[in-house]
């Protein structure tokens, strides 16, 4: 009897005291502010696998903002806390859609950061009946499928495209002492969805638009890409002004590495979005000989805050301090999440409710223009629920002694290109 | 002109570099018949450990080479007592499952220690490009090319030469005969796994001045080393040469003439060519492919 009853106390012994722990490990500190509670939405990213390094800087942009939001009161009267998921790949994220829904009990997931991701979360979201609620990815697809409550904060590679090919004609050409239509360019892209879908809307805004001559168009797996020689050849005997190009992560960095090595010269390199090109690892891993490059961005160093309204210089200024102070510098990671969960309180507050019908209500019934708040954003819905291009602005930021500094428009920032068109390689400062 | 020899150049080099992933693998799959899965993460660790010594002690790769081939094999010394003893006989399926685990469990303990941020090792020499037989050369990856020719050639001629590697093969063909014939089949995989991570971690850090370093590294190899390994013929290192240069060569050429995406669905093509008409690979023993089934 005694050595049974031993045998029970031990068997339950540690399943109790895991519990008291937890139990103990759920007690929250009270906050300082007057809630009513919390109010809780899933946090939908990739935080391990290849993309967790943009991943990461979106959960930081969405924890600061995240702060700055309850300090103004949280939404609907509560206090926003977050369910955070893990979403390396497509398998995963609609997976964890699904736990979010049924053992969380979130009605709004935000997310994803990467255009293969999205279109899994959402759909998966969409068969739950609730609001999915996306601050980046870039595939065109995710709002042509009908869905009704789902959102994008962030223009889609169309609204890359229209500001590529903007930068290029308007800006970029008379500069280069020509005109759009004497332009050879060249498009070379990873082949995702991302960059086949941002490639292919200017391709058609080049030739349609501005009569550009396309010389040569590429694509390539991004991941499985080990040595660009033959691209590279192909380029050298198309010979374009102006290279589009759109990277991954760590493709970006081998091709230019290589265009060096095989000394490819093009006037100028212009790409879009915060991987590839854009990215900080790019200007680590080349430091000067990423210099000249451009990128499509958020605003970076040089961004004239006082071009904002007196609200959105608050919000800004708030932003930047606190992303600087935790992660050092601001990425462009950081300004997409923060902005797209600023502009999900502004919807809450409008609606008060998380109720599909009164949310979608709210978010078309939204019109800020340019220079509202982060970013220097704007919003206005579409009906599919596309966040509008003219009110999403975009900068174009160049790659100036290790740091992306902004340069276009002229209206919104104090910096200027550099170095137009590139000297042969070997006289680049 | 210029294009074909550069294209040519490139494929050499490219080829080494494959070669070089390969050498392990053909040890460890080609020889023993044990599937790994977990080799390119093997690179990814050579690779962070060059990164490492060059950012903390300023030590030259190729220095750290030296001292990477000792810390590789005590590794694989370890993870074979650890992992791979208890699968070693085991049917593939279950060497399958077991080392794609390993692979995962390696991509994030890297992802948890060192983040996903990418690292790069940037020498002063590693962008020196020579012109050479009118084309462009780069030095770490033509000092990458020399060192995979010789370790391949000297693992050939061990393992058709000496009598360790007579043991090594004869352990391989038939583990029963083996120890019949006082062979300790259990001390020859060890030795054999452990030279094989060696191998891996070794063509990681030659290859640290030309890639970045990130986690899932391994992933952009991996699977070319499985083809060119199976397209040499299983355990033959002068086919596992012969694999690289080929699959490089199919890259390279088909790249350029009818666009990159087109490289994989050539290179696979050729291997399915070769696996109908040759099911030993190119150079492999004819009915070899059955052995360790």
């Amino acid at each position: 009897m005694k050595r049974r009853a031993l045998r029970s106390i031990r068997f339950f012994s540690m399943p109790a005291i895991l519990m008291v722990c937890v139990g103990i490990l759920s007690l929250k500190p009270v906050a300082g502010q007057e809630f009513e509670g919390a109010y809780k939405i899933g946090i939908l990213e990739p935080l391990t696998g290849p993309l967790a390094f943009e991943g990461k800087r979106h959960l930081e942009g969405f924890e600061i903002a995240r702060e700055m939001i309850n300090e103004q009161g949280g939404v609907m009267g509560k206090r926003l806390v977050f369910a955070v998921a893990d979403a390396p790949d497509p398998t995963a994220a609609a997976n964890e859609v699904n736990r979010l829904v049924t053992q969380e009990g979130v009605k709004i997931i935000v997310g994803t950061y990467s255009s293969t991701l999205c279109g899994a979360a959402s759909s998966a979201a969409a068969r739950h009946n609730i609001i999915y609620w996306e601050t980046s990815c870039v595939d065109p697809r995710y709002a042509q499928r009908g869905l009704k409550n789902v959102y994008r904060t962030e223009i889609d590679a169309n609204g890359f495209a229209w500001y590529m090919v903007e930068f290029t004609a308007k800006y970029l050409a008379p500069k280069l002492g020509k005109s759009p239509d004497e332009l050879k360019v060249a498009f070379l892209s990873e082949d995702s969805s991302y960059g086949q879908g941002t490639t292919e809307a200017a391709r058609k805004r080049a030739k349609e638009e501005f009569q550009m001559q396309e010389v040569s168009v590429d694509y390539y797996a991004a991941l499985t890409t080990n040595d660009f020689t033959p691209i590279l050849l192909k380029l050298k005997q198309a010979g374009p002004d102006i290279l589009m190009a759109i990277g991954r992560g760590n493709d970006a960095i081998l091709f230019w590495k290589q265009a060096k090595e095989k000394d490819l010269q093009v006037q100028a390199l212009v790409s879009a979005g915060a991987t590839g090109y854009g990215s900080p690892d790019f200007g680590k891993a080349l430091g000067k000989d990423a210099n000249g490059v451009f990128a499509l961005l958020e605003p970076g160093p040089g961004f004239k805050i006082e071009a904002l309204s007196p609200e959105g210089q608050q919000l800004e200024r708030g932003f930047r301090e606190r992303v600087e102070k935790q992660a050092g510098a601001v990425y462009g990671g950081h300004q997409l999440a923060g902005a797209g969960l600023w502009l999900l309180k502004i919807v809450l507050d409008k609606a008060q409710s998380d109720d599909p019908e009164k949310f979608r209500q709210a978010v078309l019934s939204l019109d800020l223009p340019v220079g509202s708040f982060l970013n220097g954003w704007g919003v206005k819905f579409q009906e599919n629920g596309q966040n509008a291009g003219e009110r999403v602005q975009h900068y174009m930021l160049q790659w100036q002694d290790g740091n992306l500094v902004t340069v276009w428009p002229e209206e919104f920032t104090t910096y200027r290109m550099k170095w137009m068109p590139f000297p042969p390689w070997d006289q680049r400062q | 002109m210029d294009i074909f020899f550069q294209l040519l150049t490139t494929s050499l080099l490219l080829g080494g570099i494959y070669a070089l992933m390969s050498v392990g693998l053909t040890l460890i799959f080609g020889v023993m018949r044990v599937v790994n899965f977990a080799h390119g993460e093997f690179i990814m660790l050579g690779m962070y450990l060059a990164f490492w010594g060059f950012t903390l002690y300023h030590l030259d790769p190729y220095v750290i080479l030296l001292f990477s081939i000792p810390l590789f094999l005590a590794i694989g010394f370890l993870l074979y007592g650890m992992v791979m003893r208890g699968i070693i006989a085991a049917s593939h399926n279950v060497q399958i499952f077991t080392t794609v685990g390993l692979s995962i469990a390696l991509q994030n303990l890297a992802l948890v220690l060192w983040t996903g941020d990418f690292r790069f090792v940037r020498l002063d020499y590693s962008k020196t490009v020579f012109r050479f037989w009118r084309s462009y050369v780069n030095l770490p990856q033509l000092i990458a090319f020399a060192i995979a020719a010789v370790l391949m050639l000297t693992l050939f001629a061990l393992l058709r030469w000496t009598h360790f590697g007579k043991v090594v093969r004869a352990t391989a063909q038939d583990r029963e005969a083996a120890i019949l014939m006082g062979i300790d089949p259990d001390r020859i995989h060890r030795l054999t796994f452990a030279m094989g991570i060696t191998c891996a971690g070794v063509a990681g850090v030659l290859v640290s001045p030309l890639y970045s370093v990130y986690p899932t590294a391994g992933l952009q190899f991996v699977l070319i080393a499985y083809v060119v390994v199976v397209l040499g013929g299983l355990g033959n290192m002068i086919g596992a040469l012969l694999g690289s240069l080929i699959v490089a060569g199919v890259e390279v050429m088909g790249s350029f003439l009818l666009g990159t995406a087109w490289k994989e669905v050539l290179y696979f093509l050729v291997f399915l060519l070769v696996l109908i008409f040759r099911p030993a690979g190119l150079l492999g023993q004819r009915g070899a492919e059955t052995l360790g089934a």
